[in-house]
């Protein structure tokens, strides 16, 4: 009790802090947050160290809703899918309202993915092991399979936008053959676009320059206070926080799923079963309640496939790892019998650093709306700021920060050609892992595409991904019959 | 002419080019049964489909009508500060170039170019680089000031 109050939960609560900062800020992502903090953990108790990265890991989740909420651009790329039902709610001077609902989603996620590491742990772990090329290939399509539910004013702009997304994802090194393909002879371009720098210049640079093309538009006047939701809220979100508490399980234990993939499954599942679809894209809080319940579920599920087998399934589990073996600790079956006090004081750091999340949160969130609410060619100044030095600090490179404005004049252009955003972040989010795993696939069956249907994780998956296409056209198909309710994502 | 057959117009001459691209790419001695240009060839291929499926539905309907102008000077402005801030930045290191972006940015958006629009630049830039370099660790372009002491 006493290590309790005197390492752990102050460990937590920095951690969080720590995290929730990093994840605030657009182009640090949790990995970098935690693998910033690694070295100051050297000389830390292990326990407490452990405790510290995980809280961080758990923070930066939480963090990247508040940008995108306040300033339409997702701090981490998870928060993506916040983005469009957050920064709908801001617009009408909900912003305190949808932080809050983010905040408690958080929390909510957090708990359940935290319950589940403690429950079902080894249990789940084999997950980890099943998963083959096949598998992860699969899974990339069903992410993709989003895509004709968040193109809702035209399924082909919508796929349009997801196929470009697609052939952006394909600049780089060629994964199985280590050619070059659109480099265009820059040495900058060969480890690809990071998803991140497409997001800030689609969401951030394009927002400001539509700001700017409208001088009319003028902020809304925000409510000085977080608000957070009420028990008929609570009632509301409550199935859109389990579906994405439950899809955030799953893809946190699944190695490359990671909470950008949850979020976007989370927020359609979220649609689908809800009474009020037609809000979504307009400020529903069920639009915010799944996404950040899936990704604050993820940064306590990835730790399932760590702490049991010793796999990281994120590259944020990566630098956990690298903590674990920085502090002489080998995760895998053994840690839960020769470290248990290890295991016990990570459990009881997440809880508090679940329950610090929620405190600071609220701490924080006062200055961050008062923020949003100054004179709107300050607020635009200062965005502008942030997001170049944020695109900069990816690979301390001003060839990003070009990048990321030639994104931005891209994010105008399809605002104005009404062409939807998250059909093609979600492109650029899994080209890479349908590619690279689709090949392999390949290669390990001798070119038999047989391979996809024979493995049976892959079966499910290629499944339920036709299953949504389908349900997706036949809604389009539908609606094509009936009134325009509204523009795309 | 309407928005959405210039849009399909727009994304059939990329798919074309991109298509090129990709058939220019070397093969293999590596290569697998798909190869490096593979998947690039068939993104290229449903994009191509897809555009001119938009531009059959616009040339049928005709329903959006490219009716009304786009502000391209003033949004090109606030590129142009971007672009500025890059190419000054080597030279006049982080702190100097982000505090002038902020300044324009400021005075382009209709604050004013006075002494607290200055201020409030200045010290915006420091509280980045306390943020980013102090807290952070992360190197932003110091400049040439290094070289001269």
């Amino acid at each position: 009790m006493l290590l309790f109050f005197t390492s752990i939960l102050p460990a937590a609560c920095a951690g969080v802090a720590w995290g929730i900062l990093g994840g605030a800020l657009p182009g640090i992502s949790p990995s970098i947050t935690m693998a910033l903090l690694l070295p100051l953990t050297y000389t830390l108790d292990p326990t407490v160290a452990i405790v510290m990265l995980a809280s961080t890991y758990v923070g930066a989740e939480y963090g990247g809703s508040i940008p995108a909420i306040l300033i339409r651009t997702p701090g981490t790329n998870a928060a993506a899918a916040t983005v469009t039902d957050g920064y709908a709610m801001k617009l009408q001077g909900r912003a305190g309202e949808a932080l809050g609902i983010s905040l408690y989603s958080g929390f909510v996620g957090g708990l359940f993915g935290l319950a589940v590491l403690v429950l079902l742990a080894e249990r789940l772990s084999t997950l980890a092991l099943a998963f083959t090329p096949q598998a992860y290939f699969a899974l990339g399509v069903l992410g993709l399979s989003v895509i004709a539910s968040l193109s809702r004013e035209s399924l082909v702009k919508g796929l349009m936008a997801g196929v470009l997304g697609l052939m952006i994802s394909t600049i780089g090194t060629d994964p199985v053959t280590g050619l070059t393909r659109f480099t265009f002879g820059s040495p900058e371009l060969l480890s690809g676009i990071a998803p991140i720098l497409v997001m800030v210049g689609l969401f951030a640079i394009g927002e400001l320059l539509t700001q700017t093309g409208e001088p009319g538009v003028q902020a809304v006047p925000e409510p000085a206070r977080i608000k957070f939701p009420g028990p008929a809220m609570w009632r509301r979100i409550a199935l859109p926080q389990l579906i994405g508490s439950v899809i955030g399980t799953f893809e946190g234990v699944m190695p490359g799923g990671g909470g950008a993939v949850s979020s976007f499954l989370a927020y359609n599942e979220a649609r689908r079963w809800s009474r009020r679809k037609e809000e979504f894209g307009h400020g529903s809080p069920e639009g915010i309640a799944a996404p950040e319940a899936a990704n604050n579920t993820v940064a306590c599920a990835a730790l399932i496939p760590l702490l049991s087998l010793g796999i990281p399934s994120s590259n944020s589990a990566a630098v956990l790892l690298g903590g674990f073996l920085m502090h002489g600790l080998l995760p895998g079956p053994m840690l839960f019998v020769q470290s248990t006090d290890i295991v016990t004081g990570l459990y009881t750091g997440l809880l508090a650093a679940n329950i610090a999340m929620v405190l600071l949160g609220y701490l924080i969130m006062g200055p961050c709306i008062w923020l949003v609410g100054r004179p709107k060619p300050y607020l635009m100044a200062f965005i502008y700021a942030l997001v170049v030095s944020g695109v900069y600090a990816i690979e301390t490179s001003e060839f990003q920060v070009g990048l990321a404005l030639g994104f931005g004049v891209l994010g105008y252009a399809m605002r104005y050609f009404s062409v939807p955003l998250l059909p093609m972040v979600l492109g650029v989010v899994l080209g890479f892992m349908v590619e690279s795993n689709y090949r392999r696939a390949l290669v390990l069956s001798s070119g038999d595409h047989m391979t996809f249907v024979q493995d049976r994780i892959s079966a499910v998956l290629l499944g339920l991904a036709f299953v949504f296409m389908a349900g997706s056209l036949v809604r389009h198909g539908l609606g094509a019959w009936r009134p325009r309710s509204g523009p795309g994502v | 002419m309407t928005r959405d057959l210039v849009l399909g117009g727009a994304c059939l001459a990329l798919a074309a080019g991109y298509y090129l691209m990709a058939a220019a790419i070397p093969e293999s001695a590596l290569s697998d049964a798909v190869g490096a240009q593979g998947l690039p060839k068939t993104y290229a291929v449903v994009l191509g489909a897809l555009s001119l499926v938009l531009m059959f539905k616009s040339w049928k309907t005709r329903l959006t009508v490219l009716d009304h102008r786009v502000p391209i000077l003033r949004v090109a402005g606030m590129l142009v500060i971007g672009i500025v801030y890059l190419a000054v930045v080597p030279w006049t290191g982080y702190i100097l170039a982000l505090a002038g972006l902020i300044a324009a940015t400021t005075y382009y958006q209709g604050g004013g170019l006075n002494a607290r629009v200055a201020a409030v630049a200045l010290s915006g830039a420091l509280f980045f680089w306390v943020l980013f370099v102090a807290v952070l660790g992360i190197p932003h372009p110091p400049g040439i000031w290094p070289s001269l002491f």
